[in-house]
């Protein structure tokens, strides 16, 4: 009798999930066209000694590591791993850290506040190309208005991209200008689900605003934070045309990152296979650490109150 | 949804296109035939500089005569080279005329990537009469010769690197000459760096073009014997000598920031008098004889790079137009540059002011000469100085090697390693040396 119920029942159920599977696989091909077949040919790229100059070599596979090879003995592509790393937990770091300090400022229902939070929002709307050159003229101390004034008030400052100990730091300073309003937006969004309830009975019960802020609205936010967090580092590896406007990775090699070395091999010298190569790592390195952040158990505080 | 309306849209204007190019070529007889070249659409890309912008400003004349659409673009010089290099390397259809840029011409050339022109040229039904290939200077038309000894682009500019004085009344004020050696380059820059708030030197952070003179002044060389023999010889005692003056020059009498300069900067700041000296392209400097945006107008003055011990060794570009290989205009595309570098038009070109003609007839020419005296230095003559030294001694040959883009970059980081003190020149140049072997190595050449 059981099994006379369930039969029908798990019939229904397969065809339901069959249904589903039909409609999802358009979605699914499309996908796959788009994603997945270019990144198997990035991959099989990365396996040839495939150059733009050398047609003629271009499918040779009798040597599908050799580009691999190379990387590890490459100075100047491992050098661009640790500007990697640098580039991005500064401006990871910065971008969270001004994010939630304004949202926290600005959460409120004001007009003020309202007005204020749109325009903090406008230089993650502008193209990163026009970002980039405003920070040009900003870093250029001939033009520069900050540099005018700096200079009018007595603290000349000297240029902070030729400089080698500035220059990373003037990017991430650049970065974290174009995409704190990510972080903000973010935040403010979780702010206003925030329950009063809780809030509430914990300024009765006479936490002061720290306390506040530490036991009852962080623990809130924490998930949308590492959200933001994991986005934003993702997106860190991609860091370009701040890169390629400002300083052209140098000076020497100092704001090169593993990505514009990409561009450099593949795009300048037309050494399609290693930079493919460079692209492969940067996809398995960027793979591993999202991964690496998820097992952390940041994401398991869904339900604080429990 | 706001991504897929302008999709469609472009999917209709493209259709419209092809139905309307299907309709045209049916048309253009039933006109008469007067115009060759009714409905095709030419894409025209160059860099931005004086003769592109010029040739934009006459396009019309050339779209009445012939009919065809011009597509005309001309960014900077950096993202030009990037886009050309990739779109040539797919021999894609994207463009029909193409500048055909100095430092990539050998490796354009001679990856099969572009038109040989001598067919259209010989052809006296594509090429008028008096078109004259010969008239263009022999230094400048052997860069866009390929190895099978065919001409793959018509030259339109021959320029030189030279050496400008922006605010030479300080050094007149010091009671210096205009400096003709390297050791009086450094003199002249001790006495006057900083007078008037002005800057001693600087120069287009493209090093690999900058700063090459000087090492070959100093006895130095980027390859043992280009284009035969590709060994690097960036770590030589001569190079790396050369390299520490170079480099020396920024550091000790540069602006701030000035391993940052790109060559438009470089010009804005000699321009404005906020920098002195710097070695830098004549299309460029020739801007600071426009009295209505040039500052230094009465004070500048112009001489060819300095001597070192070795010998002058001026640095040349030539860039020239020509027709890629996947263009599928090409008699058009033909038709565009022969218009484009016609007597006529290199004469106009010349009489607007142009600084850089590739033509003898032009260089010549008293207009030319009369307007190239500014502030008493003779550019023209300076130019063609540079030119005929560069074709005697064979010093520029290292530039249009396949593989120089390679090699240019390294020079570009060795200078602004060593000017921004992360480096001594030995290890900058020894750096330099190593990977340029690795990258050579990798180009598949067996060193």
């Amino acid at each position: 009798m059981a099994s006379l119920i369930a039969a029908p029942a798990g019939g229904w159920q397969a065809e339901r999930r069959r249904a589903f599977a039909f409609g999802l696989a358009p979605a699914l091909a499309v996908l796959l066209v788009i994603t997945l077949l270019p990144a198997a040919a990035l991959l099989v790229g990365s396996l040839t000694p495939l150059s733009l100059t050398d047609p003629a070599g271009t499918f040779r596979f009798d040597d599908p590591l050799v580009n691999y090879r190379h990387l590890l003995g490459d100075e100047r592509f491992l050098g661009s791993i640790g500007t990697q790393l640098q580039l991005s937990v500064a401006s990871v770091a910065l971008q969270l850290g001004v994010g939630l300090g304004l949202a926290l400022l600005l959460d409120g229902r004001s007009a003020v506040l309202r007005a204020t939070r749109t325009v903090f929002l406008i230089p993650m709307v502008l193209p990163p190309i026009v970002v980039a050159l405003i920070w040009k003229i900003i870093y250029t101390p001939d033009v520069s208005p900050v540099h005018r004034a700096l200079e009018a008030a007595g603290w000349p400052v000297r240029s902070l991209i030729a400089n080698p100990d500035t220059a990373l730091w003037a990017i991430a300073f650049a970065d974290t200008w174009q995409w704190f309003p990510f972080t903000l937006l973010m935040v403010l969004a979780a702010l206003q689900t925030l329950p009063a309830d809780p809030v509430e009975a914990a300024s009765l019960d006479g936490a002061n605003r720290w306390q506040l802020f530490r036991y009852i609205v962080f623990p809130h936010i924490r998930p949308v934070l590492v959200v933001c967090g994991l986005f934003r580092l993702i997106d860190s590896f991609k860091a370009f045309p701040l890169i390629y406007v400002l300083t052209d990775g140098g000076p020497g090699n100092v704001t090169e990152v593993t990505n514009y070395y990409g561009f450099i091999q593949a795009f300048n010298f037309s050494y399609w296979g290693y930079g493919s190569a460079i692209a492969m790592v940067i996809l398995a390195g960027v793979f591993l650490l999202s991964w690496g952040i998820g097992k952390l158990g940041w994401n398991t505080h869904e339900h604080p109150d429990r | 949804m706001t991504a897929s309306q302008p999709t469609r849209r472009h999917l209709l204007a493209a259709g419209a296109a092809v139905g309307a190019s299907a309709l045209l070529p049916r048309q253009a007889p039933a006109q008469g035939g007067a115009k060759k070249f009714q409905g095709v659409t030419l894409n025209v890309s160059t860099f931005s500089a004086a003769y592109p912008k010029l040739l934009q400003q006459w396009l019309p004349e050339f779209e009445a005569a012939t009919g065809a659409r011009v597509n005309y673009d001309a960014p900077s010089f950096p993202v030009y080279n990037q886009r050309a290099d990739l779109e040539l390397s797919t021999r894609g259809a994207a463009y029909d005329v193409v500048n055909v840029t100095f430092i990539y011409s050998s490796r354009w050339i001679n990856s099969g990537w572009l038109t040989p022109l001598d067919d259209y040229i010989r052809n006296p039904n594509l090429t008028a009469a008096d078109f004259d290939i010969d008239d263009f200077l022999a230094g400048a038309r052997a860069p866009e010769t390929g190895r099978d000894g065919k001409l793959y682009g018509v030259p339109w500019t021959a320029e030189a690197l030279l050496t400008a004085s922006s605010r030479f009344d300080l050094v007149q004020q010091a009671g210096l000459q205009f400096p003709d050696t390297t050791d009086d380059l450094v003199k002249v820059l001790r006495a006057v760096n900083k007078k008037e708030r002005v800057a001693g030197f600087v120069a287009d952070n493209h090093y690999g073009w900058t700063f090459v003179p000087y090492l070959h002044a100093f006895g130095g060389d980027v390859f043992r014997k280009a284009p035969d023999d590709l060994f690097p010889t960036l770590d030589t005692p001569e190079a790396v000598a050369a390299a520490d003056y170079y480099a020396n020059l920024l550091k000790e009498f540069g602006p701030d920031g000035a391993i940052t300069y790109q060559p438009d900067q470089v010009t804005q700041a000699l321009k404005q008098g906020r920098v002195n000296f710097t070695d830098s392209g004549q299309l460029h400097l020739a801007q600071l004889g426009d009295p209505a945006t040039s500052k230094t107008v009465k004070t500048v003055k112009f001489g060819l790079v300095p001597k070192g011990p070795a010998g002058r060794f001026p640095g040349t570009a030539v860039h020239g137009l020509g027709i890629p290989a996947g263009s599928k205009n090409k008699e058009a595309a033909w038709a565009f540059i022969q218009w484009a570098l016609s007597k006529q038009t290199t004469r106009r070109a010349v009489a607007a002011g142009y600084g850089s003609p590739a033509r003898r007839s032009d260089i010549d020419s008293r207009v030319f000469r009369d307007k190239q005296v500014i502030n008493g230095s003779d550019l023209a003559q300076l130019a063609l100085d540079s030119i005929e030294s560069a074709s005697r001694t064979g010093h520029m040959k290292y530039r249009t090697v396949a593989v120089y883009p390679q090699v240019d970059q390294q020079l570009n980081k060795a200078i602004a390693l060593i000017a921004s003190g992360q480096a001594n020149a030995k290890q900058a140049m020894q750096q330099a040396q190593a990977q340029s072997i690795a990258e050579l190595k990798r180009a598949g050449l067996s060193l």
